[in-house]
C-alpha cells in the first residue's frame, strides 16, 4: 500500500513537469506578446517617434525577460519552478499565483454548488430509476437525463437567466457577484443559475452511470442472497447494492471535482464571475505567460493529486481491491 | 434462437429465405438497418436527425429561404404630420442639446433627411441612435417575431434566423466530425505504437497523454485557439481533436494490449510479417469496434465544446455558429427570449442525435463499455 502511494507519487511528478514544459511552449509560440498587446496602447508611448517607441518596447521586454531565446527562458523557468517560484505576473509585478488564490473563493463556490445539485438530483434518481426498471418514472428520468446530457449547459444557463428577468422571479447581482459568506441570499440568486444549469447535466451523467450500475449489481447472486434472507428493502439497496454500485460512480463524480478548480470559463464569463477561469482567459487574451503557467501547473497538480486520492478511495469502498 | 437461426442458414432448405450474407450489398444493408431501428428506437431516432442535420447542410443553399448574410429592410413609414414637427425642432436651432424621440426611428420624412444633410447635430445625433436611416428612408428588421416571410424571426442585425440555423448546421457537421477524426486519427496512432511496442516507448506516450489529460481540457482548447489571429473552422476542428486525442489514445492502447496476445498476431509474426505490416493488416482491423465508437460518441461533445467557445465570442469570427447565435440571442435581452430559445434547441437536437446514435452503436459493437461513458468531455 505504502509502497503503491509512493509509486504513484512519483509517476505524478514526471506528468506535471511534462505539463509544465507543454504549457510553456503553448504560450510561448502565441502571436504577439504582453508588451504588444497591453503597452502599444499605452499614450506615453503612442506619441513618441516611431524608434522611440521600439526602444521603449525592447525595454520592457528586457525587464520582463521577454527577450531571451526560447530555450534559455524555458531552462530558466524550469529552474525558477523546482525552487516553486511561478515568478511575477507582468500586469502588475504582483506573484503570478495571486489572481488565482483571489479567483478561487468564487470558483470553489461555484463548483461546489454545482456538484451538490449534481449529486442531489443524481444519486436519489439514479437509485429510484434502477429499482423501478422500466417503471414510467423511469422512462421520464431517462428521457429527462439523455436531454441533459445533450444541451449546452450556456445555453441552458443563458435561458434560465433570461426567464428568471424576463418574469421578474429574482434580481440577479451581476454585477456585485456577493460569495455566500458575505451576502448569501444575494449570492444564491447568482450563483444557482449557473449551478443549475451546469449541475443537472453532470447530474445526468452520474444518474446514468448509477442506474447501470446498481442494474449489473442488482442481478447478482450475493443481492438474491441478502433477499433470501428476509433483508429489508433499504438495506439491500444501500448496504448491498449501492455500495458496490458506487466504485465507478465516485471516479466521476472525483473527476468532476477535480476539474472544478480549473473553474469553468463559459458560466464565469457569462455572469461576470471573477473566478480561476475568468482569470485565466483574461490572462490568455492580454499574453500575461507567467500567469497562464502557474494558473495550468497549478491546476494540473491538483488533477492528478485528486485522481490518486480517488484510486486510494477505491479500497475504502471496496475491500477486494488489492494495491500493488 | 440461436438454434433456430442456424436452420435458417441451412442450404438447400425449401421455403425458407437464403441467408443474407448471400444477398446484394444494398439489400444487407437496408436489413440490417432495418434491424438496427427496431433494436435500438433511440438509437434509430438518432440516425435520423443525424440524417436531418446532414440533409440541412447539404442543400442549405435550397432550404434556407434566405441569404444567411442579408440583413433585412423595409421601407419606413411616412411621417405624420405630429412627427414632423417632432422632429424639425429636434436640429432647429444649432447646438442645443439634441432630444430624440421614438418617431424619428420609426417614420421616413424625405424633406428631413435633406435637413439632416446640412445639419451636422442633427445627423450626428440620428446616425448615433439609428445607424444609416435616416439618408435611406429604410428601417433595418431588428430581432423581428416569428411571421411568414422570417419563420423563425430575425436576428441583432436583422438577417433571417431560419436561414441562420441552417446554414450554422455546416458548421456543428465540419467540427463535430472533423474533431472526431483527427482524434481517432492520432489517438489511434498513438495508441496502437504506444501498446504494440510497449517498454520505454509506451511509458513515453502513456506520461504525454497523462500530462494532457492532467492540462485542463478547456484551458487547453483556449490556449490553442489563441496560437493563431482569427482561428478558421477548420482550425478550430484540429484543435478540438487535438484536445480529445487523449481519450483515444487511452481506449485504443487497452484494446490493442488485448488484441497482441492473440494467436493471428502471434501467426502473423511467426511467417515473418514485418511491425508495420501486423499492425496495419492484423491489429487495426480487429480494433475497429472501439474506434468506430469512440469516435460517434465524441461527435456531440465536440460540437459543443464549439460551441461554447463561439458563445464567448473565440471562435471562427466569420461562419455561421450556433454558440455565437446563442449569445447574440442573450444580448437581445429577456424581452426577446424567442432567438435563444430556437438557436439552442437546434443545437440540443443535432447533439442529442449523435449521442443517441453513438450509445447504440456502442451497445452492439462494445457492449463491454455500456454506461461507461467513453466520450470525450470538455
Amino acid at each position: 500500500m505504502q509502497k503503491y502511494i509512493i509509486r504513484r507519487v512519483l509517476i505524478n511528478i514526471p506528468v506535471i513537469l511534462l505539463v509544465a514544459t507543454l504549457v510553456f511552449f503553448a504560450t510561448s509560440v502565441l502571436p504577439g506578446d504582453y508588451v504588444l498587446q497591453r503597452l502599444t496602447s499605452n499614450d506615453s508611448i503612442e506619441n513618441s517617434t516611431p524608434a522611440q517607441r521600439e526602444k521603449h518596447l525592447a525595454d520592457v521586454r528586457a525587464d520582463l525577460g521577454l527577450d531571451d531565446p526560447v530555450v534559455i527562458r524555458y531552462f530558466k523557468y524550469m529552474g525558477n519552478l523546482a525552487r516553486l517560484d511561478f515568478g511575477n505576473s507582468f500586469a502588475n509585478g504582483d506573484p503570478a499565483l495571486t489572481p488565482f488564490r483571489d479567483g478561487i473563493p468564487y470558483t470553489a463556490q461555484l463548483g461546489l454548488m454545482t456538484l451538490f445539485v449534481a449529486i442531489v438530483t443524481s444519486i436519489p434518481i439514479g437509485i429510484l430509476s434502477a429499482i423501478r426498471q422500466d417503471s414510467w418514472p423511469d422512462y421520464v428520468l431517462r428521457v429527462f437525463s439523455i436531454l441533459a446530457l445533450a444541451m449546452p449547459n450556456f445555453w441552458v444557463a443563458t435561458m434560465l437567466l433570461l426567464y428568471i428577468v424576463r418574469w421578474s422571479l429574482w434580481e440577479v447581482p451581476i454585477t456585485t457577484h456577493p460569495l455566500l459568506w458575505e451576502d448569501p441570499l444575494a449570492s444564491i440568486r447568482l450563483f444557482g443559475i449557473p449551478a443549475v444549469a451546469g449541475g443537472i447535466a453532470s447530474g445526468a451523467g452520474i444518474m446514468r452511470l448509477l442506474r447501470s450500475q446498481m442494474l449489473e449489481v442488482l442481478r447478482q447472486d450475493y443481492i438474491r442472497t441478502a433477499w433470501a434472507k428476509g433483508m429489508r428493502e433499504r438495506v439491500v439497496i444501500t448496504r448491498h447494492a449501492l455500495k458496490n454500485a458506487m466504485i465507478p460512480v465516485i471516479t466521476s463524480i472525483g473527476l468532476t471535482t477535480a476539474a472544478i478548480i480549473g473553474g469553468n470559463v463559459v458560466f464565469e464569463s457569462l455572469f461576470n464571475i471573477p473566478g480561476v477561469g475568468f482569470k485565466i482567459l483574461d490572462a490568455i487574451r492580454a499574453r500575461d505567460i507567467a500567469v497562464v503557467q502557474s494558473f495550468v501547473i497549478v491546476i494540473a497538480t491538483f488533477i492528478v493529486f485528486v485522481n490518486l486520492g480517488i484510486d486510494l478511495l477505491y479500497g475504502l469502498f471496496d475491500p477486494r481491491i488489492q494495491y500493488s | 434462437m440461436a438454434q433456430q437461426q442456424s436452420a435458417i442458414d441451412l442450404p438447400g432448405s425449401t421455403g425458407i429465405p437464403r441467408s443474407l450474407s448471400d444477398r446484394p450489398f444494398m439489400v444487407r444493408l437496408l436489413v440490417h438497418s432495418g434491424r438496427f431501428m427496431v433494436s435500438k428506437p433511440l438509437g434509430g431516432f438518432g440516425v435520423i436527425v443525424i440524417a436531418l442535420v446532414v440533409f440541412a447542410a447539404l442543400s442549405a443553399d435550397l432550404i434556407s429561404r434566405y441569404d444567411p448574410t442579408e440583413s433585412f429592410v423595409v421601407d419606413k413609414p411616412a411621417c405624420t404630420a405630429e412627427q414632423v414637427k417632432q422632429i424639425a425642432v429636434v436640429g432647429d436651432p444649432p447646438g442645443r442639446t439634441i432630444e430624440t424621440h421614438p418617431p424619428i426611428d420609426v417614420c421616413f420624412d424625405p424633406v428631413l433627411a435633406e435637413i439632416a444633410q446640412d445639419e451636422p447635430l442633427l445627423r450626428l445625433e440620428l446616425t448615433t441612435k439609428s445607424p444609416d436611416r435616416i439618408q435611406t428612408g429604410k428601417r433595418t428588421l431588428i430581432s423581428e417575431s416569428p411571421s411568414a416571410d422570417h419563420w423563425l424571426g430575425t436576428d441583432l442585425s436583422g438577417r433571417d434566423l431560419w436561414s441562420r440555423i441552417i446554414y450554422g448546421s455546416q458548421l456543428a457537421l465540419v467540427i463535430g466530425l472533423g474533431a472526431s477524426l483527427v482524434a481517432v486519427v492520432f489517438g489511434t496512432l498513438l495508441g496502437i505504437v504506444s501498446a504494440y511496442f510497449g517498454g520505454s516507448i509506451d511509458m513515453v506516450v502513456q506520461r504525454l497523454m497523462d500530462s494532457f489529460q492532467a492540462f485542463p481540457p478547456f484551458i487547453l482548447l483556449l490556449l490553442l485557439t489563441q496560437t493563431v489571429d482569427n482561428p478558421s473552422k477548420w482550425l478550430l476542428a484540429v484543435f478540438l481533436g487535438i484536445v480529445g486525442v487523449a481519450l483515444v489514445t487511452r481506449i485504443v492502447r487497452s484494446a490493442v494490449l488485448a488484441a497482441r496476445q492473440e494467436v493471428y498476431v502471434l501467426a502473423a509474426r511467426t511467417i515473418g510479417a514485418h511491425d508495420v505490416r501486423i499492425m496495419l493488416r492484423h491489429i487495426l482491423p480487429n480494433i475497429f469496434s472501439p474506434i468506430i465508437v469512440v469516435f460517434t460518441s465524441s461527435i456531440g461533445a465536440y460540437i459543443l465544446a464549439e460551441a461554447g467557445l463561439a458563445f464567448i465570442g473565440l471562435g471562427d469570427p466569420v461562419a455561421i455558429s450556433w454558440g455565437k447565435m446563442v449569445e447574440e440571442g442573450r444580448r437581445l435581452g429577456p424581452t426577446k427570449p424567442l432567438m435563444a430559445l430556437f438557436v439552442g434547441s437546434a443545437l440540443t437536437v443535432t447533439v442529442l442525435g449523435f449521442n443517441l446514435a453513438g450509445d447504440a452503436l456502442r451497445d452492439v459493437l462494445d457492449p463491454r463499455l455500456r454506461g461507461r461513458g467513453g466520450r470525450a468531455g470538455f
